[in-house]
């Protein structure tokens, strides 16, 4: 389904987002092999049970095979026939900074996957197309890296207490006022996690009586925080704004279920890119349809922050409105600054209370010195207050790579999910053995991508995922199209049946933007 | 799994049965049961009918109606764990478009089965037998009950 959306004025650019759908043969194949799976799973179960074949997992002890067993084996049915023979896909470890190149240590198994051994060897340069580093921050050398280097001989590497204690160092307050401007919001605050920022103060916000409407695809933080917040959650499907309508028209027109009570307060849940689709949320519209029934908007920008935007202002830019419409505007450092670390921004008086009534302002350590300084180097980089355009020229090549990135990968054939504009490119792969494939070819050919299947994905939606950099030069780009299109020939993952029409190639520069305003 | 999912759908084995494609993957697979078992020369046509009948009940039953639980963990702590794949189905509720679906074909099978094995009593018991065994679990009112407490944990 191709949506582009002229939106009644809503949206200043075109809104281009692509889920094709799953081929139905292709569906048929993965269930064939989903099945086959299974089969051969049963039968290596019989075998591992009746002792012809040695049973390589976690079992009890000898004394304690009468008791009431702890785990019930069929729930790990899935991770000892499935999981395991492809597990060297994942958990690789890396040894240098995870930049445009990383080395990676080389491991083999000997018994199919259930114990690594290493070679001792080092795979060096492999260009890496899985780590968050959107804006290439994550370097070993440069600017930032001096500042934090410096701060780390001043302050040391660790704060020891909590923000409400000991530990609210004057470069906290540095970075919090910086956040803040770079936000446009009155006031920030910054925690030392980012899955702990979702889910620790989301608890805060809301309690009991109080209603939740999150997209479906939200993040595992986003759900664990509305779930321990004891409020009601509703799901809409995602990115769907008639499915948000229905759901706040039905809560606003029924109260609470039993007692029929208006709702305290309503939130909604959405975030600036989800990584695995890749799309970007439609807040035009969700912004629209939160002034019309008095509601409230989280919005959390973990992959859209520096990511997206001309300045890299995230989403809020990039549909060219107002930060003041967004209530709570939440992002990581993770990604785009190369540090660690959340922050939430808003009005004054929701953070002051934050910094109260938060259990990661109270109980958390705060964020690392080093760090720190990383994140308000990046920041002030990417802002251009320290006087070079190395900033936006990394925002603007990252856009540049985009587009390019996307634009190769759809003339090739493959499937590609989510909007034009956005840095995540999920490729799609479908059938499981072409998980495990996918994954150790291109590590052959000295690409790192990171594939994820079922019960991750919907059991048909396997993928392997791209994020692309601003560190990546045009020849990186080049290179690992040129493997993937040998790969996607060898594995036959060219399914795309929409074939693309060439649009005339401008180039892309700071007018592109400016022409698209009103 | 919650940890490590890119949705918020507590357990996905509920939807697996809604997902594009399966139905059509499950009627192509009872025909290629069927040609499979054509293909073998000592049994005629009657008996090909009621053994792909049989076949498809008995497997039915195992999947759908014996095995109980999913094969990964959940967030919910286990709470489908005593539940067969039929009962977790859309998390329980009931007269669902898949539900419909996996009620009617062996209906539809036994009818074939019916009229290909000339309506003869001997095959007549079998087939209807086997049917009922598949049907009378899917009824609403079967749902979680454990006849004579069997498969109950």
């Amino acid at each position: 389904i191709n949506h582009i959306v002229h939106n009644g004025g809503l949206y200043k650019r075109p809104f281009n987002e692509d889920f094709e759908e799953t081929p139905m043969l292709v569906a048929v194949l993965t269930y064939v092999g989903y099945g086959v799976l299974t089969l051969f799973g049963y039968l290596r179960d019989f075998m591992r049970q009746w002792k012809i074949e040695k049973c390589q997992n976690a079992t009890e002890r000898e004394e304690q095979k009468d008791f009431v067993p702890l785990y019930q084996d069929f729930e790990n049915f899935y991770n000892r026939n499935l999981y395991m023979r492809i597990r060297d896909s994942w958990n690789r470890p890396i040894c240098s900074v995870p930049g445009a190149k990383v080395d990676m240590m080389e491991r083999i198994s000997h018994d199919y996957n259930w114990t690594f051994t290493y070679t001792g060897r080092v795979i060096k340069d492999i260009i890496n197309m899985g780590s968050y580093n959107y804006l290439g921050f994550a370097q070993k050398a440069g600017t930032c890296q001096e500042a934090a280097a410096k701060v780390l001989s001043q302050y040391g590497a660790g704060v020891c207490s909590t923000r409400q204690e000991m530990g609210n160092l004057d470069k906290h307050e540095e970075l919090e006022k910086l956040v803040a401007r770079f936000l446009g919001v009155e006031s920030a605050m910054a925690y030392g996690m980012g899955f702990a920022t979702n889910s620790m103060n989301i608890p805060a916000l809301v309690g009991k009586g109080c209603l939740i409407l999150s997209d479906e695809l939200n993040h595992a933080s986003l759900v664990l925080g509305a779930r321990l917040s004891g409020a009601t959650i509703r799901i809409f499907k995602h990115n769907n704004m008639q499915s948000l309508e229905k759901l706040l028209k039905d809560a606003i027109v029924h109260g609470q279920p039993r007692t029929r009570r208006p709702w305290k307060k309503i939130l909604i849940l959405v975030e600036g890119i989800y990584s695995m689709e890749g799309s970007i949320v439609r807040l035009p519209e969700v912004i629209a349809l939160k002034k019309k029934y008095k509601s409230y908007l989280y919005l959390d920008e973990a992959h859209s922050i520096g990511a997206l935007g001309p300045t890299g202002r995230g989403v809020v830019e990039y549909f060219g409105l107002s930060p003041e419409d967004v209530d709570v505007m939440m992002g990581t450092f993770t990604k785009s600054f190369g540090a660690a670390g959340g922050y939430i921004g808003g009005k004054k008086e929701l953070i002051d209370y934050l910094r109260t009534y938060s259990h990661s302002a109270v109980y958390a350590t705060s964020l690392s010195p080093p760090v720190v300084e990383q994140i308000i180097t990046s920041m002030k980089c990417i802002m251009g207050e320290d006087g070079t355009t190395v900033g936006k020229a990394r925002v603007q090549q990252l856009a540049e790579n985009t587009r390019y990135f996307r634009r190769r990968l759809k003339e090739m054939g493959f499937i590609i999910y989510g909007n034009e504009d956005s840095p995540v490119v999920p490729l799609m792969l479908y059938m499981p053995a072409k998980i495990g494939a996918f994954g150790r070819e291109m590590l052959k050919r000295n690409i790192g991508v990171v594939v994820v299947g079922f019960p991750a994905t919907p059991i048909i939606e396997s993928r392997a995922r791209f994020c692309l950099s601003a560190a990546h030069t045009k020849e990186m780009l080049d290179t690992a199209l040129k493997e993937i299109s040998e790969v996607g020939d060898l594995l036959q993952l060219k399914y795309s049946r929409h074939r693309l029409v060439p649009l005339l190639d401008r180039p892309f520069d700071e007018t592109t933007y400016e022409e698209t305003e009103d | 799994m919650n940890v490590g999912v890119a949705h918020s759908e507590v357990n996905p084995n509920t939807r697996v049965m809604n997902s594009r494609g399966i139905w059509l993957a499950y009627v192509i697979s009872v025909g290629v049961l069927h040609v499979v078992l054509l293909s073998i020369p000592f049994f005629s046509v009657p008996v090909v009918w009621t053994l792909t009948n049989v076949i498809h009940n008995l497997v039915m039953y195992l999947l759908l109606h014996t095995v109980k639980g999913t094969p990964f963990e959940t967030p919910d702590q286990g709470k489908d764990r005593l539940l067969t794949h039929w009962e977790q189905i859309d998390y329980g509720t009931q007269c669902t478009s898949s539900r419909k679906f996996l009620s009617i074909s062996p209906v539809v099978l036994y009818l074939l089965t019916s009229f290909y094995t000339k309506y003869d009593p001997a095959h007549f018991l079998i087939n209807t037998a086997s049917l009922l065994s598949v049907l009378l679990p899917k009824l609403p009112q079967f749902h979680g009950v454990r006849v004579f407490g069997i498969n109950k944990y």
